[in-house]
């Protein structure tokens, strides 16, 4: 009997140094992140575990020890008895002061992650199904970050790379060492900011505003998700933040609005038919392959195929309305806002002579360039 | 035993429901000499005293951060 047991619980410490060593490698724990607020956040998680270890300890040792101590093999035998108010209010006591204890530096922590004033930077950070769109306020910037895994190891018919599903067309640049306010809303439904080297996790929610704050110490790649169940492509739409010395930001933000002031500019000059329908390829599988596939053939029941369909070899103007404004009530949303008339202007025009579809006509950047004017930031809340 | 519980015993009667602990000798004492109304009451009482002690410390924590 007694030897079996030490065998157990031999073998059970054995098995729990086996997964204190491997947790380095399997990264098991919380990220102790890059700012001071993450820092926080893993110190407070692990003295709330190593209290949790502690009490583990205490409980189960007396407890198994009187098991052990008191067996009926020696001929222990129990002592009845009902209530005793002292150990009553002692075994009340002690968790009362370790959960105060305990709430002391978590409040400390709280405190310090809800203040958000003083921000040298504010980006206002919309959630889409599925993307985001981050709006660098007072620099008239903005962008959406579509996912840029490739469709082909999505579908298993290609490796995964490493950074499988969490890398994106464009980043998030941010600032090292700059306060930075993050205003979170969303355009349809709840999604949840998450970045985990921040330690910033925040509900992305229609018709609100929250904010979340950060202060990043080390340039680098910090990788977060969607944290908030929020449909089909709820698991594809990531994060990715590159945060940069102050000086490679300025040059960075100057870089941005110069090609953000050559795609406008882009919408001006005439296009050929060849280059829309390679520009158009491009944008489709981007923005539209994820539901009316690469193929154009859509997905029966769900999305239309647009090879063939009344609308892609119909009319212009029903095709370019549906395609600007969306169709409401269905997974067809408006596109004005999340891509340039260039853009906008390629992907119809490869839709209308792809696939078998050949009207042979283009639809020109100058032409979207007015259909837009009037209501541009029309979605924007 | 069947004595009336005093004001003072019926209030650290319901200061000791609100810690969950009561020794059986104070229970008897409560239900042979008690009246219920008077523990609702002071129940009443304690429950709003405890809710404005709450206020008051967050209050205090949050002007200990300065906020
Ligand atoms: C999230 C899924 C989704 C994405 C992404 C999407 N669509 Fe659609 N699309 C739909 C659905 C659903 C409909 C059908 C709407 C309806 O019920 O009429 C549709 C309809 C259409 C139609 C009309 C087809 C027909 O014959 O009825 C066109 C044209 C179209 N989409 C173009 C695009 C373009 C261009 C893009 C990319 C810029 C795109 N769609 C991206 C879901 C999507
Ligand atoms: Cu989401």
């Amino acid at each position: 009997m007694v030897r079996i047991t030490t065998i157990t619980i031999g073998s059970g410490l054995g098995l729990a140094l086996f997964a204190a060593s491997a947790q380095a490698e399997w990264t098991v724990n919380l990220t102790p992140g890059v700012t001071d607020v993450s820092r926080s956040v893993f110190d407070l998680h692990m003295t709330i575990f190593w209290i949790c270890v502690a009490i583990a300890l205490v409980v189960f040792g007396v407890m198994f020890w009187s098991i052990f101590h008191h067996r009926k093999s020696r001929g222990a035998e129990a002592h009845n008895f009902h209530e005793n108010t002292v150990v009553e209010v002692i075994w009340t006591i002690i968790p009362l002061l370790i959960l105060v204890g305990m709430a002391v530096p978590a409040t400390a922590t709280l405190v310090k992650m809800y203040d958000s004033s003083e921000a040298e930077l504010d980006v206002q950070i919309t959630g889409f199904q599925w993307k985001w769109r981050y709006d660098y306020l007072d620099h008239n910037l903005d962008f959406f970050s579509n996912l840029s895994t490739p469709r082909e190891q999505i579908s298993n018919e290609a490796d995964k790379q490493e950074h499988y599903l969490l890398e994106v067309d464009r980043h998030l640049v941010l600032p090292v060492d700059t306060k930075i306010r993050f205003l979170l809303t969303s355009n349809d439904v709840i999604h949840s900011w998450w970045v985990p080297a921040l330690a910033v996790k925040k509900d992305a929610i229609p018709g609100f505003i929250n904010e979340a704050w950060t202060v990043i110490d080390e340039p680098g790649i910090y990788r977060g998700q969607c944290a908030e169940l929020c449909g089909q492509d709820h698991g594809f739409m990531p994060i990715v933040i590159e945060a940069v010395s102050r000086d490679d930001f300025q040059q960075w933000l100057a870089d941005a609005r110069a090609d953000k002031q050559r795609v406008t500019a882009a919408a001006e000059r005439t296009w050929t038919l060849d280059e829309l329908m390679q520009q158009g390829e491009q944008v489709y599988l981007r923005a539209c392959a994820a539901c009316h596939l690469p193929t154009g053939e859509g997905v029966p029941g769900a999305f239309p195929a647009l090879k063939g369909s009344a609308i892609a070899t119909g009319e212009v103007a029903a095709h370019i309305d549906i395609v600007l404004n969306g169709k409401s009530g269905t997974a067809m949303q408006a596109f004005r806002d999340q891509l340039s008339a260039s853009e906008l202007a390629a992907v119809i025009t490869y839709e209308r002579n792809a696939w078998g579809n050949s009207l042979g006509e283009a639809v020109s950047p100058a032409q979207i360039s007015r259909l837009l004017e009037p209501t541009t930031g029309e979605a924007e809340q | 035993m069947s004595d009336k519980p005093t004001l003072w015993q019926t209030l650290l009667s319901v200061l000791s429901s609100f810690f969950g602990v009561q020794s059986e000798r104070n229970r008897e004492r409560d239900f042979h000499g008690g009246h219920p109304v008077h523990y609702i009451l002071t129940g009443l009482l304690m429950a709003a005293l405890f809710v404005i002690a709450v206020i008051l410390l967050v209050r205090w924590a949050l002007s200990l951060a300065g906020a």
